[in-house]
């Protein structure tokens, strides 16, 4: 059966389309995750919606109220914008770690984190941004944080009459910093465990910290928040030893997958490793910076 | 089915292909291109690379809709047909091509990295290449190519 096509004008005929078609059409953004899973047979829709054309997808704005990114943006722009990397550095260093050049160049944000496959490289990080996702359908909107948006392999809280439009996060604190941190056997493969720490410092002594969010990929069916690592951070002073106790918590907060990569053991030893190793790496930065950009 | 209105190599050409026809497809099948190769079809081998306004990208998992108006560029608008062009050259000359099923997707990766950054080092090379795989050469051929032509040899 051929597929068609439907190339709306804007989001509005986009999303008449996603209410009239429902589960039958699938919306298309780079195609760089989506195309290789209909070669796969793995889904057949009877149309793709094609999100290109949509002007409201697109673009990064800055306001008082924070970053708007939208769903459209490549990782390549990702990595390219200037006020991202001073706003919310994290983020496209993790872009630079999402898969080849070839699909960075194509793969944009909302792909990636509607797509929700285990080990890709964004969602930690705009986990540990407090990112919130901005969806609409055509009725109304709503805005989902993203802690609440991945529900399991593959799936997450989008409806199949909704569209993910932006992806939004607030301003981070002054003099936070965020590290991104990926193990896997290639840089091109997806993450065994990706970790992303944001680090607020308290501002009043060295390793001082007042706020730690902590994002991790891989290392359970979602892309997760380790909430208790962050509990017990909060207040800290980070050093070699609070890193390690940290590490050890949040390898009890995963629940990883055994896979040909990597067994569960294995995958939860190196959460425990790359959180230490993150959390350092921050700390080191904003001692460094004496105010490192999150 | 649609009726496209691409610009390959530098010429204009009318082709009808399905609605979700992929790039790569609609230049072997339609169009007779055969230099971008069919690998693994899903984005991890890079022998179908082609560039699509001067970046790289997988052609077996581009929509042929999405180039209209852009410059789409493949391995056989290298050279004029009788004459290697100069990266073209320098892979012979470095044996950077064996079986030579990566050469076209290797040549367009390498043109789209030269083309941002004319003098790569080792590391932006490997990174600029980090879509294209290789089973014969080991790379480092392919490689030392791209460096002696960033070089100017």
């Amino acid at each position: 059966m051929e597929c068609k096509l439907i190339r709306p004008a804007d989001l509005d005929e986009a999303l008449a389309a996603r209410e009239q078609y429902t589960h039958d059409a699938l919306p298309i953004a780079g195609g760089q995750s989506l195309l290789v899973m209909m070669r796969n047979r793995l889904v057949a829709p009877a149309a793709l919606i094609d999100l290109e054309p949509i002007e409201a997808l697109r673009g990064v704005e800055v306001s008082s109220a924070g970053i708007s990114i939208g769903a459209m943006n490549t990782c390549r722009q990702l990595i390219a914008s200037p006020v991202l990397g001073e706003e919310v550095g994290v983020l496209p260093v993790a872009a630079r770690q999402v898969s080849s050049t070839a699909v960075r160049n194509l793969g944009t944000i909302g792909g990636n984190v509607c797509h929700n496959e285990p080990g890709a490289d964004l969602p930690p990080a705009l986990l540990a941004l407090n990112a919130r996702a901005a969806v609409r359908r055509r009725a109304n909107a709503r805005e989902v944080p993203l802690a609440e948006f991945f529900t399991g392999y593959f799936e997450t809280v989008l409806e199949p009459d909704e569209i993910l439009c932006r992806i939004d996060i607030e301003h981070p604190p002054a003099g936070a910093a965020g590290v991104y941190l990926k193990h896997a056997i290639s840089p091109e493969d997806l993450a065994m465990v990706g970790v992303a720490a944001v680090v607020v410092p308290d501002g009043k002594q060295t390793g001082g910290v007042a706020e730690v969010r902590i994002g991790i990929g891989g290392a359970a069916p979602v892309p997760l928040r380790a909430a208790r690592t962050e509990a017990a951070l909060k207040g800290a002073v980070l050093d070699a030893e609070t890193a390690r106790a940290a590490g050890e918590t949040a390898a009890t907060e995963v629940d990883p997958p055994s896979d040909p990569h990597a067994g569960a053991d294995y995958r939860r030893k190196m959460v425990s490793v790359f959180v230490r190793r993150a959390l350092l790496q921050a700390a080191r930065q904003i001692e460094e910076n004496g105010h490192g950009a999150a | 089915m649609a009726l496209l209105e691409l610009k390959v190599n530098g010429q204009e050409v009318r082709v009808e292909a399905p609605d979700t026809a992929l790039l790569l497809d609609v230049l072997r099948e339609r169009l007779a291109l055969t230099g971008a190769k069919r690998g693994c079809e899903t984005s991890h081998c890079g022998c179908c690379t082609v560039r699509v306004d001067g970046m790289a990208v997988h052609s077996c998992v581009v929509l042929a809709v999405r180039c209209e108006g852009k410059a789409i560029a493949t391995v056989e608008g290298c050279g004029d047909g009788m004459e290697l062009d100069r990266l073209q050259r320098l892979f012979l000359e470095h044996g950077a091509v064996q079986c030579g099923y990566c050469g076209p997707g290797m040549l367009m990766a390498a043109q789209a990295l030269l083309e941002q950054n004319p003098a790569p080092t080792l590391d932006e090379v490997k990174k600029g290449l980090d879509g294209n795989l290789c089973r014969c050469t080991g790379y480092t051929p392919i490689f030392d190519a791209i460096l002696a032509y960033g070089r100017g040899e």
